[in-house]
C-alpha cells in the first residue's frame, strides 16, 4: 500500500480519535458516556495498528510523527492516573505516610540527632562566649533579651496574628520542603537547615535562661513547639532518605535508587504541612495570648504527641501496598 | 503495563506500550524548557504585580511611602500566600490538572509524561517539583541545567526521582495529506492509459506538503520551492509523458500528484 493510499484509507478514523482526544482532554472522562469509551478504544487500538503498519513501510515520515502522537495522547488518557478524589487523599494521609515514615526510623533518628547537636552547640556556645548569639539572632531580638523583655512581645503587638500565622506557617514550610529538597544535595543543606535551626533554638535558650527569660521563653513555645519541630525533623529525615539512597543505592543504580526511596521520602515532607499549619496559627494566636500556661503546656503536649502517635501507631492495614506509590493507573 | 524499570534501563528514548509498539518520543530540547519556566515565572511575577498595583491603587493615601502603604494586612497576607503559592503549588497544581502542563508548558508544547510513556500522578509531580529548589530556581538553575544537557534523556534530578521526561509534542496537521484538485486546463493532457507513476513515501509527503501549503508562501519562494521539487521529482517520471511535459513546476507537480 502507497502511502497515499493508507492515508485516504485511514484518515476518517484518524481525525475521529483526534476530535474524541481533545473533546475528552478538554471536558474530562467524567463527561463521557459508553459508546463514546467504546469508540474511543476501539480507535485507539486501530491507530496503534496503523502506527505499527507506518513504522515497517514508511520509516521518517512525517505521518509517523503524527500517528506517534496521535497514539501517544490517546495512550495518556486511556492510562490515565486516577484524579483526585476523597478516597486516594484518605489513604495518602492515612496509611501511606504513616508507613513511610516507619519504613525510615533511621532516617528520623539521624534528624533529631543533628537537630539535637544543633541545640547543644547553640547552647554551649553562649556559654562559652555570649557574642556567639550575634551570629544568629538578629540585633532586634538581642536588644529585647537584654533589656529582658521577650521579642515575641513587641513583634505580636504590632502584626496581627491573621498576617503572623500566615508569615509563621508559608516560611515553616518553606524551610521544611527545602530541608526534604536538600536530600538531593547529598544531605548537605538538609544536614545544615537542621543543625541551623537547633542552634538558634539552643542560643536562644541559654540567652534567655541569662538574662532571667527562661520561663517566659518555655510558656510561649509550649503550645506549639514540640509540633513545630516535630515536623521539621520529619521533613529532614524525608531529606536524608534521599540522601541515603544517592549515597548507598546498595545494589541500584543511583537514579534508581533515588526514584524508589523518593516516593517514601516525598510523603514525609507532605505530613509536616498540615502540622506546621496549625502550628503557625498556634504560634500566632494562642502563644503570644495570656492563656494560661498549663493550658498552653497541656495543648503543645496533646499536639506533638498525637502528631508522633500518628505517625508511628495508625495505619496498619492496608492491602499490602505498603511503601508503594499512589496507583498510577 | 510494562514496569517502569524496563524502560528505564532500556538505552532508548522509545517508550514500550502494552500493545506492543515502541512509541517514540522528542525529548524537549533546554532552550524550549528554558522559555517554558521563563513564561511560568513571568506570569507568576506578572499576578504578583498587578495584585500590588491593585493593592496600591485602593490605599488611601498614595503619597505614604510604600512599606506604609505594604503593611495594609490583608495585603501582606495575599502577597504572602501568593509568594509562597508561586514556589510552592504552582507547578505542582498546573502539572497536577493540565496532566504534566503549566501555562509555560502548554505555550511551547511541552508536556510531562513518566518515562515509560504513562501520564503522570501526583506523586510524581510532587518529586519533581519539590526539587526545583535544588536543580531550577536562582543560582541552582545551572545544576537542571547541566543535568538537561548531559542527561541521555535530557532529566534534572527531580525528574531522575520522579522517573519523568519532558516530551515535546508533535501539532499534527492533516491538511498536508489533503487530495490535490487536478488543474482545470489538465484534461488536454490526459492520454488514454495514464501509467501511474511510483513515489516513495517520502517523495509523495513532500509533494503534498508542497501543494497543500504552496499558498502561504510569498510568490518568490513558492515558484523557486517548485523548481527546487520538480527537479528532486523529475526521475520518477522517467520513461513517462510527463517527463517531457512542457508544464511549468508547479503545474507539473499538480500533475504529478494525480498520476500518484
Amino acid at each position: 500500500m502507497t502511502l497515499g493510499a493508507f492515508v485516504r484509507k485511514n484518515r476518517p478514523h484518524w481525525q475521529r480519535l483526534e476530535t474524541m482526544l481533545g473533546f475528552i482532554e478538554t471536558r474530562g472522562p467524567r463527561k463521557t458516556d459508553r459508546p463514546f469509551l467504546r469508540e474511543l478504544s476501539s480507535l485507539y487500538r486501530a491507530t496503534t495498528g496503523d502506527l505499527a503498519f507506518a513504522q515497517t513501510h514508511f520509516r521518517g515520515t512525517t505521518l509517523l510523527l503524527f500517528l506517534h502522537q496521535l497514539v501517544t495522547r490517546a495512550h495518556n488518557q486511556i492510562y490515565r492516573p486516577h484524579r483526585f478524589s476523597s478516597q486516594l487523599a484518605g489513604r495518602f494521609f492515612l496509611n501511606e505516610i504513616p508507613q513511610a515514615v516507619r519504613g525510615h526510623l533511621q532516617a528520623v533518628a539521624w534528624s533529631a540527632i543533628i537537630f539535637l547537636m544543633g541545640i547543644a552547640l547553640g547552647l554551649s556556645a553562649v556559654q562559652f562566649d555570649e557574642r556567639a548569639a550575634s551570629i544568629i539572632l538578629p540585633s532586634s531580638v538581642l536588644n529585647s533579651i537584654y533589656s529582658g523583655q521577650m521579642w515575641t512581645g513587641s513583634i505580636f503587638s504590632v502584626v496581627p496574628a491573621p498576617v503572623a500565622s500566615t508569615f509563621l506557617f508559608t516560611s515553616n514550610i518553606s524551610v521544611a520542603l527545602l530541608a526534604f529538597a536538600g536530600g538531593l544535595s547529598f544531605g548537605l543543606i538538609t544536614t545544615w537547615i537542621l543543625f541551623q535551626n537547633g542552634f538558634m533554638l539552643g542560643v536562644a535558650f541559654k540567652l534567655c535562661a541569662d538574662y532571667g527569660l527562661l520561663g517566659a521563653m518555655l510558656g510561649f513555645i509550649a503550645a506549639h513547639g514540640l509540633l513545630e519541630i516535630s515536623a521539621i525533623i520529619i521533613a529532614g529525615a524525608g531529606g536524608f532518605v534521599v540522601a541515603n539512597a544517592l549515597l548507598n543505592p546498595g545494589s541500584l543504580s543511583r537514579s534508581d535508587a533515588m526514584a524508589q526511596q523518593g516516593r517514601s521520602a516525598v510523603r514525609m515532607a507532605v505530613a509536616c504541612i498540615p502540622a506546621l499549619v496549625t502550628a503557625g496559627c498556634i504560634e500566632a494566636f494562642i502563644s503570644p495570648s495570656h492563656v494560661p500556661v498549663w493550658f498552653k503546656v497541656v495543648l503543645g503536649l496533646t499536639l506533638g504527641i498525637s502528631f508522633w502517635f500518628y505517625l508511628l501507631l495508625t495505619g496498619k492495614a492496608t492491602s499490602g501496598r505498603d511503601g508503594s506509590p499512589l496507583p498510577s493507573h | 503495563m510494562t514496569t517502569p524499570t524496563s524502560s528505564w534501563d532500556a538505552n532508548r528514548t522509545e517508550l514500550e506500550l502494552p500493545e506492543e509498539i515502541d512509541l517514540s518520543v522528542e525529548l524537549a530540547n533546554v532552550g524550549s524548557r528554558t522559555l517554558a519556566i521563563l513564561v511560568d515565572i513571568g506570569l507568576g511575577g506578572l499576578v504578583l504585580f498587578i495584585v500590588y498595583a491593585l493593592m496600591l491603587l485602593l490605599a488611601h493615601d498614595v503619597t505614604d511611602d510604600w512599606l506604609t502603604r505594604l503593611s495594609s494586612n490583608s495585603l501582606k497576607t495575599l502577597l504572602f500566600l501568593l509568594i509562597f503559592g508561586f514556589q510552592w503549588c504552582y507547578f505542582n497544581i498546573f502539572e497536577w490538572f493540565w496532566n504534566g502542563q503549566t501555562p509555560g508548558k502548554r505555550l511551547l508544547h511541552l508536556r510531562v509524561i513518566k518515562a515509560d510513556g504513562s501520564p503522570v500522578s501526583g506523586i510524581d509531580v510532587l518529586l519533581r517539583n519539590l526539587s526545583r529548589p535544588i536543580d531550577t530556581l536562582g543560582p541552582m538553575g545551572l545544576i537542571g541545567l547541566l543535568m538537561i544537557f548531559i542527561n541521555r534523556k535530557a532529566q534534572r534530578l527531580g525528574d531522575l526521582m520522579a522517573r519523568t521526561i519532558v516530551i515535546h509534542e508533535t501539532q499534527i496537521d492533516w491538511s498536508i495529506f489533503d487530495e490535490v484538485a487536478g488543474p482545470a486546463e489538465a484534461p488536454h493532457l490526459m492520454t488514454p492509459v495514464m501509467p501511474s507513476i511510483r513515489l516513495t513515501s517520502a517523495q509523495w509527503e513532500l509533494l503534498h506538503r508542497y501543494l497543500n501549503r504552496r499558498e502561504q508562501f510569498e510568490a518568490a519562494a513558492r515558484s523557486h520551492l517548485a523548481v527546487t521539487i520538480v527537479n528532486a521529482l523529475k526521475p520518477t517520471a522517467q520513461g513517462t509523458d510527463l517527463a517531457l511535459s512542457p508544464l511549468a513546476p508547479e503545474d507539473w507537480l499538480v500533475e504529478l500528484a494525480r498520476r500518484t
